[in-house]
Formats: C-alpha cells, sequence, structure tokens
C-alpha cells in the first residue's frame, strides 16, 4: 500500500490508502457499469453496494444527501412516461396520451442509474483530492496539474484576503453594517477592486519566486507522493479480472432487459447469479476493505 | 575562492535615469561567506539583490557586470540559476505556490526536471532537516507565517544551492519566529558551508555571526566592514544606521567605549563588568512613577469573555484593563494569544459574550452607529494594505473627509506629503503604515488603536514613526498599542501590559515591567540586569554608564 493516509479531515479509509490508479481503475469501472446495466438484479446490487460505502465514507451525513436526492429520483421516475408514451400496459391517459407502465418502470431504472453515478462519483470527489488527480496526471499533463495545485492554493487566499479587507473596514468605521442597500452595494464594489489590486501584486510575486525556482528553465516533471506497491498491484489484478468477468456476462448479452414494448428481462440462470455475484464483490471492495481494517483494529486493541 | 563579483555595476530603473538606483557597486563575495546588507529602506537593497540571479533582476538602464563562480551570471543557464542560487524574499505567503506542503517542496525539482527517484530522496532529506516531517501532508493554508517562510527556504534548499539570497526574510515575522528563521539560516551557513547574502533589519540575532557587513546608502555601499569594527565606522560616518545595530554594539559606541565592540549579549554584560565592577555608584535612574489606579480611563475592559465559534475554546477569558486618557500602552504577548481580537472588541468587530467595554467613560453599545468611529475610536489593522481601496494616497485621504486643510495637516503630520500620488501598494512597508494612520487619523480618534504597526519597518523608520505618536500624544489623543516590538516598547511606550493565557496579567512602566522580567525583555536590559536596576533601553544603559565614569550624558542625534 502507498505509505500515506489520506487528508486529516476525512474519516479514516481503507481504500484511499491504495494508490491513486486503483482508486481510479475501481471508479471507473464502478461508474461504466453502472450506467450500463439496465437489468434490475444488477442495478440492486449497484444501489446497494454505492449506498454501502458512501455511509462508510460519510458517516451519518451521507442521508442528508441521499434526503436531497430523493425528490428529484421519484421526479425522473413520474416525467419519464410523460415524455416517453411506448409500452403494452396503459394505466391511464394524460394530455390525451397515454401514460404506460413500461415507462413508469423504465424511468424507475433511470432514476436508479442516475442515483448510482452520483453516489459513485461524489465518493470519487471525497477520495480524490487535487494530489491524488496530480499524482495520475503529472506525467502526461504538468502544467495543467500545476494550475490546479496554484488554483487550490488562490482560493483559499482569496476568501481570506476578502475577509480581511472587510474587517479593516469595519474597524475604521466604514464596515457598512446599517447603511442603505445601494451604499452595501457600492462597499461590496470597493472591497471586490481593492481584493482585484491586492491579488495582482501578489501574483507578481508568486511568479518571481516561480522563476526563482526554475520555472519555464525546461521539461517539468512531477513529484508523485504515492508508490505502486506489492499490495497495489494484487489489488489492481483481483479487479481487473473481475471486471472482465462482469463485462463479459454484459457484452455477451446474458443480463438483456428490455422494456418496451413489454417487459423482456433476463431469468436469473446460473451465469446472471455468477455475474451479480462477481459484481456485487467488485463493488463492495472498498467496504470491504474498510470492515476488514476496523475489525482488525479492534482484535489488535483488546486482543493484547 | 570568488562566489560572486561584481564589477562597476550601476543600474536605474527606467523612466528616472538621473537617480541612480545602484551607483558603481563593487564587491566580491567568496565561497561560504556569510555577509549581511543593511541600510535604510530605499538604499537599493533589494535592487542589488535582484541582480544576484538573472530571472529576477530588475529592468531598467544597467552597466557593469556580475560574475557567478567567474562566469557572467547572464551566461549561466536558466536551470543551473535556479538550482544553484537560492532566492527567498519578504512575504512569506505569497512565495508559496501550490496548495499542500509536499508539492511546495518537490516544486523546484518539478521545473527542473529531476527524476522521481532522486526528488523522493532530496524532498525526503529537506522534510528532515527542517523538522517538517510532521506537516509533510498538510495545506499550505494552515500554516502558520514562521512555518511558511521556513518552508519558502526548504523550497529551495531542496534544489541544493551553492548561494543562498534572502532578501528581508523576517520582516512580516514575529519576533519567535523570526530568530528561528535566523537561526537555521545560521545553521544552514555553518553546517553545509553555503554562501549566505541577507538583507535584514533585525540585525540583533545575526550581525554577531556574519563575516562582513555591508551599509548602503542612496545605492552606493558605504560600509564594508567586519561586524566588530561596524560601530565605530558608523559612528564616525553618523550615520542612522547605528539605532538598528544590536543594543550591546549602540551602547558600546554612544558611551564612547574603548576596546574590542561587544556584539552579543555575554560579550556587553562581560564588557560592563570589566569597565564598571559589579557594584557601580549610581545604579538607577529616576524611573517615572506608575499610577495604579487610573482615574477616568479613556477605555476600561472588565472582564471580557469571547470565543469565535460556539464550540471553540475561549479566547478572551476575563480581560480586564484600564487605559489612561492621553498614555500610550501597550500589550504585549505570545502569537495568538487574543491580543488582536481584544483590540476587534473594542471596535465592536467582536461581540464579547460576557464583560463590559467603556470608552471615554460611555458603555461601548450605546454608542449609535457611526458614532463610535466619528471622532472617537479608530483602528489601523495588522496588514495596513487592507484598508487602502483606491488608487492614490490622496484619493484614500479624500475617502476620510473632503476638508483639504484638514488633508493638508494630517499628512504633513505623518510626512507624507511627498506621496499624495503614489499608488498605496507601491508604498514601502513603512510608508505604507504612514499613510495608513494618516488615514485613520482622519477621522479625529481620541482613542487609536495600533495592531503591530513596526513590522516591517526598518530602525530609522521606526524612530519617525514615534515621533508622530508622540505628538498625537501631545494633542491629547490615547494610544492603545499590541505589539511585539518589546525594543520599541521599551523606548516609547507608557504603560506596557502583559497578556497571557487569556487574560492581562500584569501592567506597569516599561522600566518597571522589563526591569523585572528576566527573559521576555530587551536586550539592555538583559545586558545590564546584574549591574544596573530598571535600564532597558540602550540609552538608559548608556546614560548610566557614562556619569558612572563622570560624563554627561547627551543624546547624539
Amino acid at each position: 500500500m502507498s505509505e500515506r493516509s489520506i487528508d486529516n479531515s476525512m474519516k479514516q479509509d481503507a481504500f484511499s490508502k491504495y494508490h491513486p490508479a486503483v482508486n481510479l481503475l475501481f471508479f471507473a469501472g464502478a461508474v461504466c457499469l453502472g450506467a450500463l446495466f439496465r437489468h434490475p438484479a444488477y442495478l440492486i446490487a449497484a444501489m446497494c453496494s454505492s449506498l454501502l460505502y458512501f455511509f462508510a465514507l460519510n458517516g451519518l451525513k451521507a442521508l442528508k444527501t441521499i434526503l436531497v436526492l430523493l425528490p428529484t429520483l421519484i421526479f425522473i421516475t413520474l416525467i419519464n412516461p410523460l415524455l416517453n408514451t411506448r409500452g403494452n400496459t396503459v394505466l391511464f391517459l394524460i394530455f390525451k396520451r397515454p401514460y404506460t407502465l413500461e415507462a413508469l418502470i423504465y424511468g424507475a431504472v433511470v432514476a436508479c442509474i442516475f442515483f448510482i453515478t452520483v453516489i459513485w462519483v461524489n465518493c470519487f470527489g471525497k477520495l480524490f483530492t487535487a494530489d491524488r488527480i496530480i499524482c495520475l496526471f503529472g506525467n502526461i499533463l504538468p502544467n495543467l496539474c500545476l494550475l490546479l495545485a496554484a488554483s487550490g492554493r488562490i482560493l483559499p487566499k482569496l476568501i481570506e484576503n476578502s475577509k480581511q479587507i472587510a474587517t479593516a473596514r469595519s474597524s475604521i468605521g466604514k464596515g457598512g453594517e446599517k447603511e442603505a442597500i445601494k451604499d452595501k452595494l457600492a462597499l461590496r464594489f470597493k472591497i471586490l477592486s481593492a481584493l482585484t489590486s491586492v491579488s495582482l501584486e501578489n501574483s507578481i510575486v508568486t511568479g518571481d519566486s516561480m522563476k526563482a525556482r526554475g520555472f519555464a528553465a525546461g521539461k517539468r516533471t512531477s513529484f508523485k507522493p504515492y508508490r505502486m506497491t506489492y499490495c497495489d498491484w494484487l489489488a489492481a489484478g483481483i479487479m481487473t479480472a473481475m471486471l472482465a468477468a462482469v463485462f463479459g456476462v454484459l457484452l455477451g448479452g446474458f443480463a438483456y432487459a428490455e422494456y418496451f414494448p413489454g417487459f423482456g428481462i433476463a431469468e436469473m440462470n446460473g451465469r446472471n447469479i455468477a455475474g451479480v455475484l462477481i459484481y456485487s464483490g467488485y463493488l463492495l471492495i472498498p467496504s470491504a476493505l474498510q470492515i476488514k481494517e476496523k475489525i482488525r483494529w479492534s482484535i489488535s486493541r483488546y486482543g493484547i | 575562492m570568488e562566489h560572486f563579483k561584481i564589477r562597476d555595476l550601476s543600474f536605474s530603473y527606467s523612466g528616472n535615469s538621473e537617480k541612480k538606483n545602484l551607483d558603481k557597486i563593487n564587491l566580491t563575495i567568496n565561497k561560504g561567506e556569510f555577509v549581511i546588507i543593511c541600510g535604510r529602506t530605499g538604499s537599493g537593497k533589494t535592487t542589488l539583490l535582484r541582480h544576484f540571479k538573472t530571472a529576477l533582476t530588475p529592468y531598467g538602464k544597467r552597466s557593469g557586470e556580475v560574475l557567478f563562480n567567474g562566469v557572467e551570471l547572464e551566461k549561466v543557464g536558466a536551470g543551473e540559476q535556479a538550482a544553484k542560487i537560492g532566492y527567498v524574499m519578504q512575504n512569506p505567503d505569497e512565495q508559496i505556490v501550490t496548495d499542500k506542503v509536499w508539492h511546495e517542496l518537490a516544486f523546484g525539482l518539478e521545473s527542473l526536471g529531476c527524476e522521481q527517484k532522486s526528488m523522493r530522496s532530496r524532498v525526503a532529506e529537506m522534510a528532515c532537516y527542517f523538522g517538517i516531517q510532521d506537516w509533510f501532508h498538510k495545506s499550505t493554508a494552515e500554516l502558520s507565517g514562521g512555518q511558511k517562510q521556513l518552508l519558502n527556504l526548504a523550497g529551495v534548499m531542496v534544489m541544493q544551492p551553492e548561494a543562498l539570497i534572502l532578501d528581508e526574510p523576517t520582516a512580516q515575522l514575529d519576533p519567535i519566529a523570526a530568530s528561528d528563521f535566523l537561526n537555521t539560516v545560521r545553521k544552514i551557513n555553518a553546517e553545509l558551508g553555503i554562501t549566505v547574502v541577507i538583507t535584514e533589519h533585525r540585525l540583533e540575532d545575526i550581525i554577531p555571526y556574519c563575516d562582513r557587513a555591508l551599509v548602503m546608502e542612496n545605492g552606493k555601499i558605504i560600509i564594508d566592514e567586519s561586524p566588530k569594527g561596524l560601530g565605530k565606522l558608523l559612528q564616525e560616518k553618523k550615520s542612522p544606521m547605528l539605532y538598528a545595530m544590536p543594543a550591546p554594539m549602540r551602547i558600546f559606541c554612544e558611551a564612547d567605549g574603548r576596546g574590542e565592540c561587544p556584539l552579543t549579549v555575554r560579550q556587553g554584560r562581560d564588557w560592563l563588568g570589566s569597565e564598571l565592577g559589579d557594584n557601580p555608584q549610581i545604579k538607577e535612574l529616576t524611573e517615572p512613577e506608575f499610577n495604579k489606579e487610573v482615574k477616568a480611563p479613556a477605555l476600561s475592559l472588565k472582564e471580557l469573555w469571547f470565543r469565535y465559534e460556539k464550540d471553540s475554546p475561549d479566547i478572551l477569558r476575563g480581560v480586564s484593563l484600564n487605559v489612561p486618557q492621553g498614555s500610550i500602552s501597550a500589550i504585549v504577548g505570545g502569537n495568538a494569544a487574543g491580543k488582536t481580537t481584544t483590540l476587534k472588541a473594542v471596535c465592536g468587530i467582536c461581540k464579547p459574550y460576557r464583560g463590559k467595554i467603556k470608552i471615554f467613560g460611555k458603555a461601548l453599545n450605546r454608542y449609535k452607529y457611526g458614532e463610535l468611529f466619528n471622532k472617537c475610536v479608530s483602528m489601523l489593522p495588522q496588514d495596513p494594505k487592507s484598508i487602502f481601496v483606491k488608487k492614490s494616497v490622496r484619493e484614500e485621504l479624500y475617502e476620510m473627509t473632503n476638508d483639504s486643510e484638514k488633508i493638508n495637516e494630517t499628512a504633513s503630520l505623518c510626512g507624507i506629503t511627498e506621496l499624495f500620488e503614489r499608488h498605496p501598494f507601491d508604498l514601502s512597508g513603512g510608508e505604507l503604515q504612514k499613510a495608513a494612520l494618516a488615514k485613520i487619523l482622519l477621522s479625529e480618534p481620541k482613542l487609536l488603536l495600533l495592531d503591530e504597526p513596526t513590522k516591517g519597518m526598518d530602525a530609522v523608520f521606526k524612530k519617525s514613526f514615534a515621533r508622530i505618536l508622540k505628538k498625537l500624544k501631545e494633542r491629547g489623543v490615547t494610544i492603545l498599542i499590541v505589539s511585539h516590538d518589546i525594543e520599541f516598547l521599551a523606548e516609547f511606550a507608557d504603560r506596557i501590559s502583559m497578556f497571557f493565557d487569556g487574560g492581562i496579567l500584569t501592567t506597569d512602566t516599561p522600566q518597571g515591567f522589563f526591569g523585572q522580567n528576566s527573559f521576555y525583555t530587551t536586550a539592555a536590559s538583559r545586558m545590564s540586569r546584574d549591574i544596573f536596576k530598571n535600564a532597558v533601553t540602550a540609552e538608559n544603559v548608556a546614560e548610566l554608564y557614562l556619569k558612572n565614569k563622570g560624563n554627561t550624558y547627551e543624546k547624539v542625534r
């Protein structure tokens, strides 16, 4: 495993201790497969495992995100039959158009796919801090990655500077707390213009500091705080094998699911059971690692 | 062996060709030397330092040449220069390019196209040498000023330079962080033999350890001496730079001492002891009286409690303080102790959840909006840049009032009349502070709050700043200063309060306060405490010395 753990600000997470490339492989696989499967069994597997990891990463705060997402999901489900009138089973007519059961179910499927994608991307965002992205793409796009790192520096500084200016204004009685909206706007504008000058001024120094350390003096390389270790290669190998199996099931057309004009969904034969199991196994890797680590930790603590 | 050689270097910024910013500089710096360049703001120190690196050389009219290892500097490739000549500037914040500490450390090596494996080991090595393993993965935004500047130094050192050029690296740091930084520089010079060229205002920590000190004036090098002989030369030339020198050297020169010039507190103490013995006749100067009871205080704080967020720890834990009218009072204390927060509470920016603030006898919350800042209270924030929002100093002043007579008067009081057309951001640290002071004075405050006013000022500037404060005091303005600069306060404040553990611990006169402390006190006091009582400034010590020798003391300047 790469020797470092993630930011202190995040909960302890076992999967993020692997090399960013391994993380990226996992999320690429999870998001692709999540978007391709229409079969309910696979959808349920993806829903459950993505949710599990989401909770493992965020704790109970995850509930808030899900509560926000829920109305969107219901909306997608209900709106689909209004746009799509195909399907055999007409439930009722609305705006003189048929509202079909098939379209409603398909709406739910689309909502599920949407949900799975959002959750995976969310987890991805949580894991992939700027330095992990830089580590992955540093060699291909060193300047773009530097830009990313520099903006990660500038944005917090801008916020800090604007606060400072606002406080300074208040300390000479020009903070505009109780003034008319027009004056308040004028004040905001003043702060903004001062902020611009300060930032431009500062950027000259930053530029000098970059030049002084040889920026643009030659071809850039990129420092990587992560290393591919035995564990990383092993994890990558296992994941690739599992991905290949699941893609095999998908591309072989064994997990077909048709909703129009009537339902035509592949039955759960041996191939599909194996497919769902491998698929769930793949998606559960991060959560499983986390649980394993937790158990290990408590055993080692109480086993003394 | 010659490392840098500068021959007949003259330079002027384009536009004003009659004024030369560098005038026929001839200078040789040998390998492994530790050279200090001192001089007043605007004497050309930075301009000279920038000629040590082609990438930073300013645009303008230039003649003469700079040789690095015997080769003309411009012919040395950019990559080689980046690696071999390290350059650290004044602002710790703006020099940092990236968001993570590890990335900042690696930045230089990345630019040079260093290969992964050696980059790894060099970064690791530097992180250990500078003791930054613990914050290796932190965001750069989380670091303190001192840590940021150390990171900047480490980010340069990682390229394994042969020479370090440092341009006022500690101007923005508090005294403890500053002496940490300078000690590291010293260590680098002593242990690794790296050539160091540094400009500094804070000379106490480095003058004793440098090999040569250069003094610049109007773009010329007027003195090139070893530190031992520096004091006498400055005195001969009547240079105001003497005032910036370490206290032992100043005392020695002002007392017209003979023999070898002391540089450190220990040497100074030995010298004083050998001259006067342990028990001189006159041991103390008449001490100003200290009234503990303050009648009708300008500002009275009673048991203030405050915290920034609901769950964060209390910053102010029972702050009580009385500031007498027409005095210059000061609060000293550690970093982030709550001194600035106290000032903010007086301005009503922070609202204490317990306790009482009375300004001129009237409770703070009884002041109507606008009333407080009109002819009553004004605060100069720590970074004076942040109160400027306009394009010229004149416009800044007119933002406060339309009375041009008042503006002219205040400007001449603060000595900024000739800066009217300049952009605020083009001013030097000291000028900026004065312009900011003028701006806030236009609201005619009776109570003036100053947050670290002497940060980034050179010693001579400090003196003229103190003169302004004294004039204000004569007009009856009450001044409350929060500062780390104990040397400044010992000389100019009437009362000093110590802030510690969320409250004001003691209040006393500078003589009483620094006379009692044995660590947190001025160099003059540390040097003379065994022999004299309550001598806290270099002038005090020199005066007592001369009195004991039977001479009268007159202020030279």
